[in-house]
């Protein structure tokens, strides 16, 4: 059974028109022009116990709006939600209690006091006994390193530690499903490697499900198993990312450096796309031919110097995926 | 029993937050410690200059009047305690602060009213102890035990409805975004029905303030039998045990309210 079930899911929010001027402004007063914009429309997918679920999409695409419904924070306009089971609506706390949650733009660790405060908080509203405290946070601080700085005040945390407390807080009461709204968003290289080395450790240590929205593209290519790519509420592809690639863009490059110039053969599986001095682009599909078939049949052929294959890029494959929905 | 001791651990623990982080702005705590006392002292002021100047309000002195302030100021210096974040509700909806309450397995309103312990509010109980202290013993009044349960009576239910009223109107902020200044107008009508007689007021007012917004019975009901007046709404078994009656039945109201605003509620931004 799916640990998250998502079928036919909408929300629909009501926007006011706002009209320019001052006239404008009273007769939106007296006579406001409402619309139905639908934020999330008609979305099913289902989440496996275990996988590490990118939800991306451009912004705008409905991908905090889905998170919220999936946390009982909103209520879908239409359209059923289980998580472990449960409705997050009908049955918050017991959805909740499964769940550890981080809004990347967002804290829940107290701005004046040290780090350490939350932490007491947040075992007391979840009812963790001592032993088992000590020992989470002790697994959490070999992960994050959050010892360092518990006695900090928040306030004088940098972005990169403030997160790390923020996955700490989300992690206390031992989840089985984490939910990361963007959580690399303004870190640096070394802070966003620390995050993405806690989310593999915690699901391949503990079977953690962990659903992520980022626009990092090394988040997804890194940590990701699945993905669900959203546009305008509504999912446009599902599945894994290099199927996802390779429906996109099927094509392999292989450059070709020659010693000297040479006739240039055609080939049946592959054909020659750009030329530029001694180097030579041939474009092949990765079904048809495989690089080292193609290789040993050039090479009989073609004095080569060097060579290069060259792996189709996520970056493209997605922003395509975004240009083709909009 | 053990989910109440869980709230309870859980209050006690963010009212000990609530301090220290208070207690990190010493300076606020001055400026606080001498503004409040001011406010309500200028207050009792004003009765007496009123009273002396003119004449007695519908039959009430100088000593009743002050009795009459004391009695309310004690449940607004409860409010101010217990209860400040109602008044913040429209910031808590714009800064989509409901959803890290929603995300936590414990009632959303326990959670948003006890998560600020407002300690610095203790200082507006000060004046309003000494008030009632020395109009009390203006008066005359009776300090018995059982009078003084019934006073303890009349002071929580006069705390519930004043908590009802801020709740209430701070939720208008789940459908329009906005309700500070409704709060506001309500501190402020609030402040002004309770400190003179409502008998001052013309009979459709009073019976707004009775059945529709009961302030009549956070001290007005109250003080009049505490005073031994003739009393101006007769109701059976005496005004002191309907105060806190009323403030559980509004209190029920508003907390339905809030529930029914929550639904509403859109979590802003990203």
């Amino acid at each position: 059974m799916a640990i998250i079930e998502v079928k036919d899911l909408v929300k629909e929010f009501v926007v006011v028109r706002k009209k320019t001027g001052l006239g404008g402004a009273v007769k939106s007063l007296f006579w406001p022009e409402k619309e139905i914009v639908r934020g999330v429309d008609g979305l099913s997918f289902d989440i496996e116990q275990g996988d590490i679920v990118g939800y991306i999409g451009p912004n705008g695409a409905g991908k905090s709006t889905t998170i919220k419904m999936l946390t009982g924070i909103l209520h879908p306009t239409e359209g059923e939600i289980r998580v472990c089971g449960m409705s997050p609506q009908k049955e918050r706390k017991a959805v909740v209690r499964q769940l550890g949650v981080v809004f990347g733009q967002r804290t829940q660790l107290y701005w004046d006091l040290r780090l350490g405060e939350t932490f007491e908080l947040l075992k007391r509203i979840y009812r963790i006994e001592d032993k088992r405290f000590r020992e989470t946070m002790d697994i959490l601080n070999g992960v994050l390193r959050i010892q360092d700085f518990i006695d900090t005040p928040v306030r004088q945390l940098s972005l990169g530690q403030r997160m790390r407390g923020d996955l700490a807080a989300a992690m206390i009461h031992d989840p089985t499903v984490l939910f990361l709204d963007e959580p690399t968003i303004g870190l640096d290289a070394d802070a966003k490697h620390a995050i993405r080395e806690f989310i593999l450790t915690m699901n391949r240590e503990r079977r953690m499900t962990v659903v992520l929205t980022t626009h990092d593209l090394d988040d997804v290519e890194l940590l990701c198993s699945q993905l669900l790519v959203v546009n305008h509420g509504k999912l446009v592809e599902d599945g894994p990312l290099d199927a996802i690639v390779n429906k996109l863009s099927p094509h392999r490059l292989l450059m070709i450096e020659l010693n000297h110039s040479a006739a240039l053969p055609d080939h049946d599986r592959a054909r020659i796309i750009r030329q530029d001095g001694l180097k030579v682009w041939y474009q092949f599909d990765k079904s048809a031919i495989t690089a080292s078939e193609l290789i040993a049949d050039l090479s009989g052929k073609l004095p080569i110097r060097d060579l290069s294959v060259q792996e189709p890029d996520i970056e493209d494959a997605i922003r395509e995926v975004y240009r083709t929905t909009a | 029993m053990n989910e109440v001791r869980h709230y309870v651990t859980v209050f006690g623990y963010y009212a000990k937050l609530a301090i220290q982080r208070q207690l990190e702005y010493p300076l606020f705590l001055v400026s606080w410690l001498l503004m409040i006392p001011t406010q309500y002292f200028t207050g009792i002021w004003m009765l007496k200059i009123i009273v002396d100047r003119f004449q007695p309000l519908s039959g009430w002195g100088f000593h009743d009047l002050a009795f009459l302030y004391g009695l309310g100021l004690l449940s607004h210096g409860l409010v101010v305690v217990f209860f400040i974040p109602t008044w913040g509700t429209e910031f808590a909806v714009l800064r989509g602060e409901f959803d890290r309450l929603l995300l936590r397995p414990m009632n959303v309103f326990f959670q948003f009213v006890t998560g600020y312990f407002n300690f610095i509010g203790l200082i507006d109980l000060i004046p309003g102890v000494v008030i009632f202290i020395y109009a009390a013993n203006l008066v005359g009044f009776d300090w018995g035990i059982g009078n003084l349960l019934k006073l303890a009576l009349v002071v929580i239910g006069g705390t519930l409805i004043r908590a009802s009223l801020y709740t209430i109107i701070g939720a208008v902020a789940f459908w329009t975004k906005r309700s500070r200044n409704l709060i506001f107008m309500a501190v402020a009508t609030m402040e002004r029905t309770t400190m003179y007689p409502l008998t001052l007021y013309p009979q459709a007012i009073q019976a707004v303030l009775t059945f529709l917004l009961p302030i009549g019975f956070i001290s007005f009901y109250p003080a009049e039998q505490f005073l031994d007046k003739s009393t101006s709404l007769e109701l059976p078994l005496g005004l002191a045990i309907w105060t806190p009656v009323v403030g559980l039945i509004f209190f029920a109201l508003a907390y339905a309210v809030f529930r029914f605003g929550l639904q509403k509620y859109e979590s802003a931004g990203s």
